[in-house]
């Protein structure tokens, strides 16, 4: 009896100790993410992608560590230290070219090749990541620039979408009749939004194919189309289009300019994808609603194109000491489609949104039709060479800057729309001379 | 009998020392300085030398002289910034000051309750500045604030937030934030008005002097070295003035309410010129250092400082 007991007490012992081994012999892998946990972001990531990763293999421990406040300056600490996490997240490729310019990112050259990664994102997207021909970061989200209106307030008025100059200043005289402001938008607490504007009437007054030689400098931002897209910008904010007048839209944020939308204030909201978030909003009540990309704001009009934008990347750090591992884990990410839509889906599209390959058919029925309409034109479109470029994923950091901060100053009218374009024109010089320009998408 | 070491010889000596009065002070001193030298010091310095150079905060470090200097003397923004800075420091000498002395000699003469109202004044100094540019911001809305109110009964000069029109926008910040900081001069000064001799204030009575008389030849004499010291700390930390303009209008309408330290902030964490934003936090301690090297000097010359 007492061998027996013995025999299974060191049984018990030796099993616990293969266990207790086993445990630790998982290469830990660490990620820092930022935290949003009043959204849900936190529980989602860890659900989708941390436990989804654990518990389809054995050898790696996935950790998502949230970080509260600005994670990229987190992040830009750690890794200036020579530490941070093994998977580095940055807001964009603005961070992602000067931590590869600080040696702080491990070229996916190698991972790339072996994983066929450039066959499972878009390629426009995956060239946001490369630099001096060697993959450094993957796109997490994209995003573009769309309109949304109340379809029923545009029904009850006989409105129609404009498809020109003509008829959108038509349509916001018409709604600003009706005591109504024709968008809803402002810049309180994100002062970066009116890069949004700048790009919108860059890319649908001078067009995408003019902004594109500005920046691989074949034009010069001062030239004639530029100065005219600047100053009808300029003309169509001094006239209230965004929530009454140019006062109102300094003062007005995210909840102010979702509640003129869902309350009828305005008759349009011109934003980023993320604004599905907003228009939903309107689901609940007796009003329809509709998108539609932004129309070509010249005399003749002309076939709408979408933005291109990553909003958010994702890199191996350099001093990681498991790259191979963390590697493991990005390329799970890339090839567990049906998670990341899971995933997506549960942040209302908004974020999370790969810029991967999607078909009709990877998207279930309980999506939202309007959504997955954009999903698949936004596909359409942009894989016939028809797209434009958003400031924030495209321009270097200083240019990239002064689009917004200083448009306040054009808009005051302290300098004029070609002084403005002038000390553009110069930071991409500087930009270029300095080699910080960032990966364009050719056309 | 024992013989010491030659190498025992410097420990002879420190433990010699260590009876001396001074080295033990400078002992107890020794951690606090450490710290100092750690989290305060050595980060200071390498930041006043990282001015000489065109560090972007990830990559190589170059050094360029007196460039980054050169080009904020030409550059707009950092001198509208610089001037923003000192109209800042001007208001703060004057209104928070001068409302402050008021409302605390008045206080000095109240019995009842002169404890909650010290705290009223006092209130939003200990509140969270994210707290009070939040009410003022809510306050100051043009489509939902007072704006509004005043839109409604007809006054449609008041009917604009002070914040977002180019033209009031930093006294609309300077306000909110002097909302905030008067309570505590009011403070300050009560505790020095407490300090003045009551048989003073008896003579003046005797004498007949009016409440402005007094308050001119016996109570503002009196506090003197708290006023000035009041007044220095108001021009030392206008230098640095962040919080209320980066929450309230980050600078803006049109770097209407710009100063420095945001301007030194947005170059180093948004245009990412580290270098730049250091040449500018050289200037701030170069001119902080000459406010103080003044003020000791007069100190020198026997002002009660």
């Amino acid at each position: 009896m007492k061998v027996i007991s013995k025999s299974i007490f060191y049984g018990i012992i030796t099993t616990s100790f293969l266990f207790s081994t086993v445990a630790v012999a998982k290469t830990q892998i660490s990620w820092w993410n930022y935290s949003n946990e009043g959204s849900g972001l936190n529980a989602a990531l860890t659900q989708y992608i941390q436990d989804g990763f654990n518990s389809s293999q054995d050898e790696i421990e996935l950790e998502i560590i949230f970080k509260e406040g600005e994670y990229n300056e987190a992040t830009r600490t750690a890794l200036l230290a020579g530490v941070g996490p093994d998977l580095v997240s940055s807001s964009g490729a603005t961070y992602v070219a000067k931590y590869v310019e600080g040696g702080f990112l491990k070229s996916l050259e190698e991972y790339a090749e072996k994983f066929g990664w450039s066959d499972k994102i878009l390629p426009w997207a995956y060239n946001t990541g490369v630099f001096s021909d060697e993959l450094y970061s993957l796109p997490k989200n994209y995003e573009s620039m769309l309109y949304f209106y109340n379809k029923t307030l545009f029904e009850e008025n006989g409105w129609s979408l404009p498809t020109n100059l003509a008829e959108y200043e038509a349509l916001a005289a018409k709604i600003q009749e009706q005591g109504l402001y024709p968008f809803a938008y402002g810049s309180s607490g994100w002062q970066m939004t009116h890069e949004h504007l700048a790009g919108n009437y860059l890319n649908t007054v001078a067009g995408p194919d003019n902004v594109y030689k500005a920046m691989v400098g074949e034009k010069e931002w001062t030239d004639p189309e530029f100065v005219e897209s600047l100053e009808l910008l300029k003309k169509h904010m001094l006239a209230g289009y965004w929530s009454g007048s140019l006062e109102n839209y300094y003062a007005v944020g995210w909840d102010d300019f979702s509640a003129q939308f869902q309350n009828r204030e305005a008759a349009m909201l011109q934003i980023g994808s993320w604004g599905f978030e907003i228009a939903t909003g309107l689901d609940g009540k007796s009003d329809d609603w509709g998108w539609a990309p932004l129309p070509i704001l010249t005399e003749e009009g002309g076939e709408p194109n979408y933005q291109l934008s990553v909003g958010g990347t994702l890199s191996i750090n350099a001093a990681s000491e498991n790259p191979d591992a963390a590697a493991e884990v990005l390329n799970w990410i890339l090839t567990n489609k049906d998670t990341i839509i899971e995933l997506t889906k549960s942040r209302n599209f908004g974020e999370w949104l790969m810029p991967l390959y999607y078909e009709e058919a990877d998207f279930a029925g309980d999506i939202e039709p309007k959504l997955r309409d954009y999903l698949v034109d936004f596909s359409e479109r942009t894989g016939n060479g028809n797209y434009g470029y958003t400031t924030w994923t495209y321009y270097p950091p200083e240019a990239g800057t002064h689009i917004w901060k200083d448009m306040e100053v054009v808009w005051a009218g302290d300098i004029s729309v070609e002084e403005f374009l002038g000390e553009q024109q110069k930071l991409w010089e500087k930009a270029r001379k300095n080699n910080e320009l960032l990966p364009i998408a050719a056309r | 009998m024992i013989k010491w070491s030659r190498s025992a010889a410097p420990f002879i000596v420190l433990m010699k020392n260590l009876s001396n009065k001074e080295m033990t002070s400078w002992l107890f001193l020794a951690p606090v300085l450490f710290i100092h030298l750690l989290v305060v010091a050595i980060p200071s310095l390498s930041s006043l030398a990282l001015c000489f150079t065109d560090w972007n905060g990830f990559g190589k470090i170059n050094f360029v002289g007196f460039e980054n200097f050169l080009e904020l003397f030409g550059d707009r923004v950092f001198k509208k910034a610089v001037t923003h800075n000192l109209i800042w420091t001007s208001l703060f000498l004057t209104v928070p000051i001068a409302l402050a002395l008021l409302a605390a000699f008045l206080l000095t003469g109240v019995k009842r309750f002169q404890m909650f109202y010290r705290f009223v004044f006092f209130f939003p100094y200990i509140l969270a500045s994210i707290v009070n540019c939040l009410i003022w911001k809510y306050l100051f809305h043009p489509i939902h604030g007072l704006a509004a109110f005043f839109k409604d009964i007809g006054w449609e000069s008041l009917a604009t937030s002070p914040l977002t029109t180019k033209e009031t926008s930093l006294y609309a910040v300077a306000f909110v934030d002097g909302w905030h900081f008067w309570g505590f001069l009011v403070v300050i000064y009560i505790t020095a008005m407490y300090q003045v001799d009551e048989s003073l204030y008896e003579a003046a009575d005797i004498e007949g002097a009016s409440k402005w008389q007094t308050f001119r030849y016996v109570t503002f004499p009196s506090i003197r070295p708290m006023f000035l010291f009041s007044f220095l700390i108001i021009i030392i930390w206008s230098v640095p003035a962040f919080d209320y303009v980066y929450i309230l209008t980050s600078g803006g309408p049109a770097y209407s309410s710009e100063v420095v330290a945001n301007f030194m902030y947005f170059e180093a964490f948004r245009n990412m010129n580290v270098g730049y934003a250091s040449a500018v936090g050289a200037l701030m301690f170069v001119y902080v250092f000459t406010i103080l090297g003044f003020f000791w000097t007069l100190r020198k010359l026997g002002w009660e400082i």
